[in-house]
């Protein structure tokens, strides 16, 4: 961003009344600057983020994407304009525990979220903060513990555990508060391949049989893949957004960004470029095969 | 060397030792000290040992761990008896020599009394999961939150600490190996250069302890964590009949001890 000057967005996000009952977050032109830095780490941000979606967020370190992240959860509140989760404007000191119960959140490091020795303790950790009954807590430990997969696991010693798994009991942790909604602020970057998958299956799951919406932040192109919608971030705006294989198929841009697009994609891409008529855009090996089939049928 | 460390380490198991409440052994431990350091004759210490000797063989507890965890006290234990025998006056064991009987009774005693006490509190922590622990001394201080004593604070600290000694040990072993890889020598020297040695452990270790603290707390603060008003927990903790049984038992030792304490025993 040139002296850290934002330039005036060009339109503002089309909100009808229909549009804006079944968004559960709502960005509506918020800028952030750290304390003690010049430049804003996010300038104008108009975003709305619908109801059991699942939204991936990507970027490049430094784009202000993990901003975007914990402005949803109160753990930062923006400098100018405001954020609303779940109508509750985050700035609204009283309610902090209402939003947090709302957005729950998983973080980087799967060490520094853990808060308890053994793992069906540490999901516990969030019900029992809200003063919840122990009979009720019990059930939603055991339900949560099922539904990413480490029910068996219960018993063990976080530190024993793998990253992907120490990962999913984090997840679990954080659907024990029951919120509507689950922010994941590049849960994967410090897991290996096994445990991504892990992580990234279970969240998936999550948005499609519970109905949770889910915001996905990252730098991995293979997450965003089977998200609803995704969103680029650089320097502090929104450069795009849209289903994921919309915004993948403008390769400039992706490149300008040096981001890299999907194989599938830049096969598609080139194969275009060099001549080629190729009407739809498919993200998947399979349709892309089919694609190219119909392609050189044509 | 790190591997070493025992403390707060938690076996578990399914012992009577084990079911009992964490408050229940709490209260057991201090009236094992104060009945401990009744001890003063030959009689009160074998009643002692035999005591700490059936608990042991009742939690299933293993002699080499609590071997393992003496070995760092071998220091004290020695330097406390090389003292009294040397410094305890009496009737020497050869007529002239600064050795007494009564020195070497003493030392004997003296080295039983830190074993025993040593046994003790670790077949507190050794039987106990760290959680029960925090949530024992959380209920048991409990009244003194009304002279805004921070007991909850307190606790809380204290699992977390529990909770990241394994971390930090890892943690710890990683940065070793890697400025070993760099040819930091940690082994050899003398004591002042070894000492300066472990600064690029130190370093980097706080450094990095802090950044844990930092997102540790961001990420229980978004997890609803607001201090210790209006926290329910999904363990309640339970006195049952064994508990009071123990209870008895133990007031039982204690009187004994402090009767055989006036017999000079």
């Amino acid at each position: 961003m040139r002296d850290g000057v934002c330039l005036e967005k060009e339109s503002p996000a089309a909100d009808g009344a229909s549009q804006a009952a079944d968004a559960v977050i709502r960005f509506e032109d918020v800028h952030y600057t750290y304390p003690g830095y010049d430049t804003e780490t996010l300038c104008g941000i108009d975003l709305e983020i619908k109801k059991g979606s699942f939204v991936a967020v990507l970027g490049h370190n430094g784009s202000g994407k993990s901003t975007l992240a914990k402005l949803t959860n109160a753990i930062l509140v923006p400098d100018k304009g405001r954020v609303l989760v779940a109508g509750i404007d985050t700035a609204d000191e009283e309610r902090v525990i209402d939003v947090r119960r709302t957005v729950g959140m998983v973080f980087q490091n799967p060490d520094n979220q853990i808060v308890a020795n053994v793992v069906e303790d540490d999901v516990a950790f969030a019900p029992e903060n809200l003063g919840v009954e122990p009979a009720e807590i019990r059930r939603r430990v055991d339900e949560a513990l099922k539904q990413v997969g480490m029910y068996e696991m219960r018993m063990h010693a976080p530190h024993l555990l793998s990253g992907g798994q120490k990962q999913r009991v984090a997840i679990a942790g954080v659907i024990a508060m029951e919120p509507g909604i689950i922010v994941l602020d590049e849960p994967t970057a410090m897991l290996d391949p096994q445990g991504r998958h892990e992580v990234i299956s279970t969240v998936t799951k999550l948005c499609r049989d519970k109905k949770m919406t889910v915001v996905l932040i990252t730098h991995h192109m293979d997450e965003c893949v089977r998200a609803d919608r995704l969103i680029v971030m650089s320097a502090g705006k929104i450069i795009a957004d849209g289903k994921p294989a919309e915004v993948f198929a403008d390769v400039e841009l992706m490149e300008s960004e040096g981001l890299t697009v999907p194989e599938t994609t830049r096969l598609l891409y080139d194969l275009r470029k060099a001549g080629m008529t190729l009407p739809g855009e498919e993200l998947d090996v399979e349709g892309c095969a089919e694609e190219i089939a119909q392609g050189l049928r044509l | 060397m790190l591997k070493d460390i025992t403390l707060g380490q938690f076996f578990p198991g399914d012992t009577v030792v084990h079911r009992l409440d964490p408050r229940t052994k709490l209260i057991l431990v201090v009236v094992y000290i104060i009945a401990l350091f009744q001890a003063s004759g030959w009689v009160s210490y074998a009643a002692v040992t035999a005591a700490t000797a059936a608990c042991m063989a009742l939690s299933h507890i293993k002699p080499g761990n609590i071997f393992k965890g003496l070995k760092p006290m071998l220091f004290i234990i020695v330097l406390t008896a090389l003292l009294n025998i040397f410094y305890t006056d009496g009737t020497p064991v050869i007529p002239g020599w600064i050795i007494t009987w009564q020195g070497i009774a003493r030392a004997v005693q003296m080295i039983l009394r830190i074993i025993l006490l040593i046994t003790g509190t670790f077949l507190l922590t050794y039987t106990t999961s760290p959680i029960a622990l925090t949530d024992g001394l959380d209920i048991l201080f409990g009244p003194l939150k009304k002279i805004k004593v921070p007991v909850h604070e307190m606790t809380i600290m204290m699992s977390m600490a529990l909770r990241f000694i394994p971390t930090l040990i890892e943690e710890t072993d990683k940065i070793m190996s890697a400025q070993k890889a760099r040819g930091a020598d940690f082994e050899t020297g003398s004591l002042i250069s070894r000492a300066k040695a472990l600064l690029p452990i130190l370093v980097p270790l706080f450094v990095s302890a802090f950044r844990r603290a930092d997102e540790l707390a961001v990420a229980m603060e978004s997890r609803c964590y607001h201090g210790g008003e209006g926290r329910t927990r999904m363990k309640r903790l339970r006195m049952a009949g064994i508990d009071y049984a123990a209870l008895i038992i133990g007031a039982a030792f204690l009187a004994a001890m402090i009767v055989m304490k006036k017999f000079g025993i």
